[in-house]
């Protein structure tokens, strides 16, 4: 059965020129699950708008969006409101009662559903997602992942027989996007439910995802299963290819035949038969073992204390707690950054990353240990000589840095206290303008760009400042592909000036891809570091997944290019 | 606060019950009336807070106690039995004397009953109580303590990242200081209110405006709170029926007077003690009956 | 546009239904003025007479205190009334609660200083962008919900009605042309009114609560003791109407361009 069928949309918001959507035709069935893609600005979220009335942006449009063979706006509010359910992107802005119940209940309010129904559905809805043991508390005690699920589960207790969720897992880290994906997915397989999303990270989405449909510039180009969507948008070279999962893109790359991998599993299976039988045919029947690991490290480690490079950070055996009475955050850490290096730090939630930039920055004092940035404490530095020319941060939420209404005010805002003259302002903007590549979006509004965009209009921000060390608190979080990668040229130029980069990250691939040293964060304390391909090389679990797939035979192919070439060498 | 077996009765008993005592102690500066609800408003609160409750009695209301008798008499010079003269010629009386101690016990057993008031009906409790009555304003006052430990939380952030750009507000000489505190006020202002939108999105995707929204509540009234609730109004006619047979009732000026104790002010007595006393019995018995079932088994 | 009252309803709705809407949003908006001041006349002419009348004769030594509280309660009646019956939009609501929330995080960001508050110079900020009923709702709901923080207390609907009142006058005299939108206007209107009304009536507030017969020398004494707090607090109001008012206002006029908050 079709629940909706979209015919012809053209969709334009006022007072402006291009469409925001063309000519959209789509259908989608009952109980499928519909994977959305594009870059930022494509389209997709005011796709999904028009999928839901109450949520649509106005504006003019043309053509018919039928649910469940009507046009969606002429049913009855109350079936709009129960029966299409709309998951939003951030975890915390969609939670509008202080208390977990009454969150689970809103939606049924609403809907003015009597006390024991709500009771009874409240009460299924928390032991399907597991809420029962925070039922209770206070939604701001929640962790983000917690959040998000519970907007899923309030959405849920309506019974709706269509989801659709645009980005949701974009805010959370990676071990919390895979819960929510999971309970997505079990949503769909266990009560039919039909599940349309937008989503980034296409890795984990595509193995569950009936259908992937690829917007560009407002129009559909892609609409197939996974596989042959892949297929379809390598075949038209488009940037969207980019983003598909790395064995897609590796099967792709490496131009060898066979079924069109998804998954790491499956991109085993598929390595195995093109390239295993090469190296088992070889005779070695060995794994290759990357050069000097793991007794690399040590060397490495040895080398870089002795290292000709003077240190930009410095971190001698610190220990540092929030209260007297609580446990340690950050224990015994030891910590060389030279000057000019790349350095991104990986690890789990809640291990005390965040801190230790805190820690360097000065805003904490450890404990016991010394920190030195550049040969001072940072803590006993004055900030205006500390974060002026020598230290800049570019915190998790750059909307935190915006002061003014336009991104060029924000810009000068920054050289206040300055003695510079007009011109020389004007001059060091200028600058900083370029090489963001904000000239387009000087007039607008800090809060009307997306969230690739401010990052970089943050970024600018920070670098006015002129640092020479440059701290990043998880800056993919929340953006696209082609973002990201606009941000990885942004810190390969800052670097290849010979400044320094400190980047703590959850997005593995990101810093496998531009990092040039990695180290393991674990327990409030660095457990390893190594130089990135190396340092891949040598986890198991804690690393690409072109590596998970690739590492029975190289340990060493840590990128997809890696791996490719692997291919074709064995081949 | 520890588990109170008062505090889990439905939101309605606990609702009435403070309104009752807190107007009571209001009305009457009867000496007798005024002990026991003295005397059961501490007994509560030392039950509810223990420790804390000792310390806020005995520093804060014990000193405001004394300032407040104190304060009566330099004003006010009515009364029959002059005691001594002022400097400035005015007599001290007896009776306004008293009258300063009677006021000022009376406010002070106000306040400590509303200190078991605020441990007692949580925000949720009055939320739920108005939630049927007004509610859109008792979804507001939801959202508002949804959003202030955000807004505190986001208020932190943005000072971290505004001291690490060499903005910092808790240093420096007190304009900078200021200067850089109120920009983190506009900050946060624009990040509340742009997020805010999503807000008012989230409510209209989950069909808010629709007509005949209903409220719903985890509390449920039942036998125990209709029980409590019969026996709470029972106490408070009879204290009431007291009141208006002039039982509750002390004259000051020019003279104290008061209706002679007869065997009907007993019963006030004993009902009004009962009433200011009920939060802590309810405590005991359930407390005794635990200890009991525990012995058995 | 700049002068328009707080009504939900998104952009969609107002652009829907232009013509006739107009003239059906300014006959409900008379209605609504006309139920609030029948409310507020039957308020006035019985129920407060009433209540005196009811405290003269029964209630005796506590009469200035209980009526002057059922009093203070009873402004606060009609509009709840009021907002409950129009059936307030999500948007409304959100405006209300997230205005009142920074109010009440500016409270508590400033515990310890005290009485320098944020809190009227927000709630007029509130009065002249949205209105005086979005005025009045702030600043009773920043009072109110503050004590759940703060601890409720006999003070409570004194603060409510305080906080409210200025928000409602705030908005009412921007609507005449008398408080304009400039620094100077709104610093002065602020401090005159955090030091008369707020002052003014949590002083008589507190006297009542202490000295249960009232007396003028009581009230004398209670305001010059109060004095300097209720300057301090006035000075406060003026600081952060200085430097908050140009860029809240324009913040919250971009928000009702934006998304379309405007009764046009």
């Amino acid at each position: 059965m079709e629940i909706y069928r979209i015919e012809n949309v053209t969709f334009s918001f006022p007072e402006q020129t291009a469409p925001a959507l063309r000519d959209v035709s789509l259908r989608i069935r009952s109980g499928e699950f519909v994977a959305v893609c594009g870059r930022s600005g494509c389209g997709k979220s005011t796709l999904l708008r028009h999928l839901k009335p109450a949520l649509t942006p106005h504006g003019s449009r043309e053509g018919s969006i039928l649910y469940r063979g009507r046009e969606v706006g002429e049913w009855d509010a109350r079936t709009q409101a129960s029966e299409i359910g709309y998951v939003l992107q951030s975890p915390d802005n969609q939670i509008v009662t202080d208390k977990v119940w009454h969150e689970l209940a809103f939606g049924l309010e609403s809907l003015g559903v009597d006390t024991p129904t709500i009771r009874l559905r409240v009460a299924e809805m928390a032991s399907f997602f597991g809420i029962q043991s925070w039922f209770r508390r206070d939604v701001a005690e929640l962790s983000g992942g917690q959040k998000q699920l519970l907007n899923l589960a309030s959405i849920m207790a309506m019974h709706p027989s269509v989801l659709v969720l645009d980005e949701p897992t974009s805010q959370l880290d990676p071990i919390a996007a895979a819960e929510f994906l999971g309970t997505l997915s079990k949503i769909n397989r266990e009560l039919g439910t039909t599940v349309v999303l937008t989503e980034h990270r296409l890795e984990e989405v595509l193995p569950l995802s009936d259908r992937l449909i690829v917007l560009d510039a407002g129009s559909v180009i892609v609409d197939e299963a996974p596989r042959e969507a892949g297929a379809r948008l390598r075949k038209l070279d488009h940037p969207m290819f980019r983003s598909m999962p790395s064995p897609m893109r590796i099967h792709a790359g490496s131009g060898a035949g066979g079924p069109v991998p998804l998954t790491v599993k499956e991109g085993r299976q598929w390595l195995d038969s093109v390239a295993g039988r090469a190296i088992a045919d070889s005779g070695t029947g060995e794994v290759k073992e990357p050069a000097g690991n793991p007794d690399g490290a040590r060397r490495h480690a040895k080398e870089r204390a002795s290292g000709a490079r003077p240190a930009a950070v410095e971190l001698q055996d610190v220990w540092f707690k929030f209260a007297k009475n609580a446990p340690d955050t950050i224990k015994d850490l030891s910590l060389r950054v030279e000057e000019g290096e790349f350095l991104g730090l990986v690890g789990g939630n809640g291990t005390g990353k965040t801190t230790m930039l805190s820690l360097i920055g000065g805003l904490l004092k450890p404990y016991r240990g010394r920190i030195l940035v550049a040969g001072q404490d940072p803590a006993k530095t004055s900030p205006d000589k500390l974060f002026r020319g020598l230290l800049g941060v570019l915190p998790q939420n750059p909307q935190s840095l915006f002061v003014k209404k336009t991104v060029e005010l924000d810009l000068y805002e920054m050289l206040d206290g300055e003695k510079l003259s007009e011109a020389q302002k004007a001059e060091r903007i200028a600058e900083v303008v370029r090489f963001a590549e904000l000239e387009p979006l000087l007039r607008m509004h800090p809060y009307d760009l997306s969230g690739g965009e401010q990052q970089r209009a943050a970024l600018a921000k920070v670098l006015l400042l002129e640092p020479a060390i440059l701290l990043l608190d998880e800056p993919t979080k929340g953006l696209d592909g082609f973002f990201k990668e606009k941000l990885g040229e942004l810190l390969r130029k800052f670097h290849e000036d010979g400044k320094t980069i400190v980047m703590v990250s959850h997005d593995i691939e990101f810093c496998a891809k531009h990092a040039k040293r990695c180290s393991m964060f674990f327990d409030g304390s660095v457990i390893s570091s190594n130089e990135t391909a190396a340092f891949f090389a040598g986890n198991s679990f804690y690393t690409t997944s072109a590596n998970r797939m690739a590492r029975h035979l190289d340990r060493a192919a840590v990128t997809e290019e890696d791996v490719i070439r692997l291919c074709r060498t064995e081949r | 606060m520890r588990r109170d077996a008062f505090a889990s009765y439905h939101p309605v008993v606990g609702f009435a019950y403070f309104v009752a005592v807190i107007a009571f102690s209001m009305l009457w500066m009867h000496p007798v009336l005024q002990a026991i609800s003295l005397f059961g408003a501490v007994v509560y609160s030392q039950l509810l807070r223990s420790a804390k409750a000792l310390r806020f009695n005995l520093l804060y209301m014990l000193p405001l106690l004394l300032f407040a008798a104190l304060l009566n008499p330099a004003f006010n010079h009515a009364g029959a039995t002059i005691l001594f003269y002022l400097r400035s010629g005015n007599p001290v009386t007896l009776e306004s004397l008293l009258y300063g101690a009677a006021a000022a016990v009376m406010f002070v057993t106000v306040l400590i009953w509303f200190s078991c008031y605020n441990a007692v009906m949580t925000s949720d409790k009055f939320i739920y109580l108005f939630g049927r009555l007004l509610p859109g304003l008792s979804l507001i006052f939801s959202m508002v303590l949804r959003f202030v430990p955000r807004y505190r939380n986001q208020i932190g952030r943005i000072s971290l990242a505004q001291r690490s750009i060499g903005r910092d507000a808790t240093q420096g000489s007190l304009v900078r200081k200021a200067q850089n505190g109120m920009r983190i006020v506009s900050i946060m202002t624009t990040w509340a209110l742009e997020n805010a939108i999503e807000t008012a999105d989230s409510m209209k995707a989950r069909g808010y405006g629709l007509p005949r929204r209903t409220s719903f509540s985890l509390y449920r009234f039942d036998r125990r709170d209709r029980l409590a609730l019969g026996w709470l109004a029972f106490f408070a006619a009879i204290v009431l029926t007291g009141a208006a047979l002039g039982h509750n009732a002390i004259r000051f000026f020019p003279s104290i007077r008061m209706e002679p104790a007869t065997p009907l002010s007993f019963i006030v007595y004993a009902s009004y003690c009962a009433l200011c006393l009920m939060p802590v019995g309810i405590q005991l018995v359930e407390d005794f009956k635990w200890k009991f079932i525990a012995s058995r088994t | 546009m700049s002068n328009g009252t707080l009504k939900g309803g998104n952009g969609r709705d107002a652009v829907d239904r232009t013509g006739p809407r107009v003239s059906g949003q300014q006959r409900a908006a008379s209605r609504r003025w006309s139920r609030r001041t029948l409310l507020s006349a039957l308020l006035i002419v019985l129920v407060i007479p009433a209540t005196i009348l009811l405290g003269v004769f029964v209630l005796d030594d506590r009469k200035y205190y209980f009526v002057s509280l059922l009093i203070i309660l009873y402004t606060l009646v009609p509009f709840a009334l009021v907002f409950e019956n129009r059936k307030p939009q999500a948007r409304e609501l959100i405006v209300i609660a997230v205005l009142a929330a920074i109010a009440v995080a500016g409270r508590a960001a400033f515990f310890m200083v005290p009485q320098f508050k944020p809190v009227v110079a927000i709630v007029i900020i509130a009065g002249v962008s949205f209105g005086a009923e979005a005025g009045f709702l702030v600043g009773a709901t920043a009072g109110f919900v503050s004590n759940f923080f703060f601890g409720q207390g006999p003070w409570t609907p004194w603060q409510m009605f305080c906080f409210g009142i200025i928000g409602f006058v705030a908005g009412l005299l921007y609507r005449k042309g008398w408080l304009k939108r400039s620094r100077l206007s709104l610093c002065f209107f602020g401090g005159l009114m955090t030091l008369i009304i707020y002052g003014g009536i949590i002083n008589i507030g507190s006297v009542m609560m202490f000295t249960p017969r009232f007396n003028w020398q009581a009230l004398a004494a209670a305001y010059a003791t109060g004095f300097w707090f209720d300057l301090v607090h006035a000075v406060a109001t003026v600081v952060f109407l200085y430097v908050l008012s140009r860029p809240m206002i324009e913040k919250l006029d971009r928000i009702k361009t934006k998304y379309g908050l405007v009764e046009r």
